[in-house]
């Protein structure tokens, strides 16, 4: 049995539909990369599965228990939901006034209920498998992008997700900035996280991912491996997209 | 023939008049948080749009941003009794009206005036801090109240505190009009003086001083906080300790 299942998800702004009925299985160490054109809800979808959007339809098992995504009334469910996923955005969105220790920490304590000493321990851990162990002391302005981002990546493992939600965790980085916070994304996925990372570095969806998927215009249209998706692509709407992106049948450049 | 005007009264009046000091500090302070507590709750009832709320809480700054502290110290003075002699003809109860100081009914005009005006300057506040925040806390599945409690308003406030600090320097000016509950405030005190020797202009002469100077000890533990809770410049790394198992 699949470790989570997302059923039927739906989601318009107003008149524009944005997703159309997406259907996934993932399994347990799933890394799955999603590609697609801009605009057609790659992001929407991951925000709809921790409830930072409600979606008009769909739902989402794990561990064999349903939960109606397009309900608010349960803030039980949604806790708990929030709790099995975790979520790294590409904004960061650091806790401002708090150090990146306690950013790591803050989740720990006040979700996780976890006692002061166990959550620095953990905390320490954490930022120590991201690089940052040296910068826990330090505020998020301190900091520059790719290294809030690698405390964003702690911050969301710490709570030991039963998924990890990656939205274009590159997308607001300078150039020279990618390559730190892609190298964690690869440490981690090779530790055995599940994860879904929404990302436009093809090359690096391709090295990473051990399952890409493509969607377009709000629902999947291609699901297999790196390989297949990019080598050889079954439908015509991804051949056109890869072949803009310069991807279709070229060695990835970015080898770690 | 009397002086004119008898400059030593300005200073030996001082002592005298600073024995109300507290009543006046503690009339502003506990005004100003009740400010606080209200105005924040009228900012959220705003920001969160909630339904009838919403318009109440909207007539209520309308009004109060629309009258003048001095009236609103007198409908709440002669107010709030009529309301519970009302209810105690009515329905026969024996709430003691008489035995309320007008110390709580100027504590609760200022409070009430002091949150009409604080509601628009914490919803500023909430607002400046980026909403990926909150997102990140909701992420992390925090409730909306835990995110409030530990990364809104610590952050809103460190935007707030100057604005904070001048409604608290408002306040205290406020005080001045608590005569009219029967409070006997710096002022009150200064006005018995003046009727005692009729020396009224060295009189306010003092209470000017006194006002000024509260005022200006205030501006220099806000500044002092404001940096203490300024997020530091620079910190230093963290070493790991290796014996630390």
């Amino acid at each position: 049995m699949s470790l989570i299942e997302i059923k039927d998800l739906h989601k318009k702004y107003k008149e524009n539909v944005v997703l159309d009925g997406i259907n996934l299985s993932i399994e347990q160490g799933n890394v799955i990369g999603i590609i697609g054109p801009s605009g057609t809800g790659k992001s929407t979808l991951l925000r709809c599965l921790n409830q930072l959007e409600i979606p008009e339809k769909g739902t989402i098992s794990i561990n064999g228990k349903e939960i109606n995504l397009s309900s608010r009334k349960n803030k039980k469910e949604i806790l708990a939901l929030r709790q099995n996923t975790g979520m790294v955005f590409q904004q960061f969105n650091l806790f401002e006034r708090k150090t990146a220790l306690e950013n790591v920490e803050e989740g720990l304590i006040v979700v996780q209920k976890k006692s002061k000493e166990e959550a620095r321990r953990i905390a320490l851990e954490e930022l120590k498998r991201v690089g940052m162990l040296n910068w826990a002391n330090h505020y998020p302005r301190h900091l520059s992008g790719g290294q809030q981002q690698r405390v964003a990546i702690a911050r969301a493992l710490a709570m030991r997700p039963q998924l990890l939600l990656l939205d274009e965790p590159t997308s607001a980085l300078d150039p020279e900035m990618v390559g730190e916070v892609l190298d964690v994304i690869k440490k981690i996925a090779a530790e055995g996280f599940t994860m879904l990372l929404v990302s436009h570095e093809m090359a690096f969806v391709r090295n990473v991912s051990n399952r890409v998927i493509f969607i377009d215009k709000g629902v999947v249209v291609e699901d297999g491996t790196p390989k297949q998706v990019f080598s050889n692509p079954q439908n015509e709407r991804t051949k056109e997209f890869l072949a803009k992106m310069y991807m279709l049948e070229v060695e990835p450049e970015y080898i770690i | 023939m009397a002086k004119l005007f008898d400059f030593e009264q300005v200073f030996t009046n001082i002592p005298e008049l600073l024995k109300y000091l507290p009543i006046t500090l503690e009339l502003a302070l506990l005004a100003t948080f009740i400010g606080l507590v209200l105005g924040l709750l009228l900012a959220i009832v705003k920001m969160k749009q909630i339904p009838v709320l919403k318009q109440i809480a909207a007539l209520f700054v309308s009004i109060v941003r629309g009258t003048p502290v001095l009236v609103q110290l007198y409908i709440v003075y002669f107010g709030v009794p009529m309301f519970f002699k009302y209810l105690n003809t009515k329905y026969g109860t024996h709430l003691a009206v008489a035995e309320i100081p007008g110390f709580v009914y100027a504590v609760l005009a200022l409070g009430l005036n002091s949150s009409a005006f604080s509601s628009e300057m914490i919803r500023s506040a909430l607002m400046s801090v980026s909403k990926g925040q909150l997102e990140a806390a909701n992420a992390l599945g925090m409730t909306y109240g835990q995110a409030l409690r530990r990364i809104i308003i610590p952050e809103a406030m460190t935007v707030a505190l100057p604005t904070i600090g001048n409604s608290l320097i408002s306040a205290i000016k406020g005080t001045s009009l608590a005569f009219t509950c029967a409070v006997v405030e710096i002022t009150a005190q200064g006005k018995i003086i003046g009727g005692r020797n009729y020396r009224y202009f060295e009189v306010y002469c003092s209470l000017a001083i006194i006002y000024w100077l509260v005022t200006v000890v205030i501006e220099q533990i806000l500044k002092a906080v404001e940096k203490k809770m300024a997020i530091p410049e620079q910190v230093e790394s963290y070493i790991e300790q290796k014996d630390e198992k």
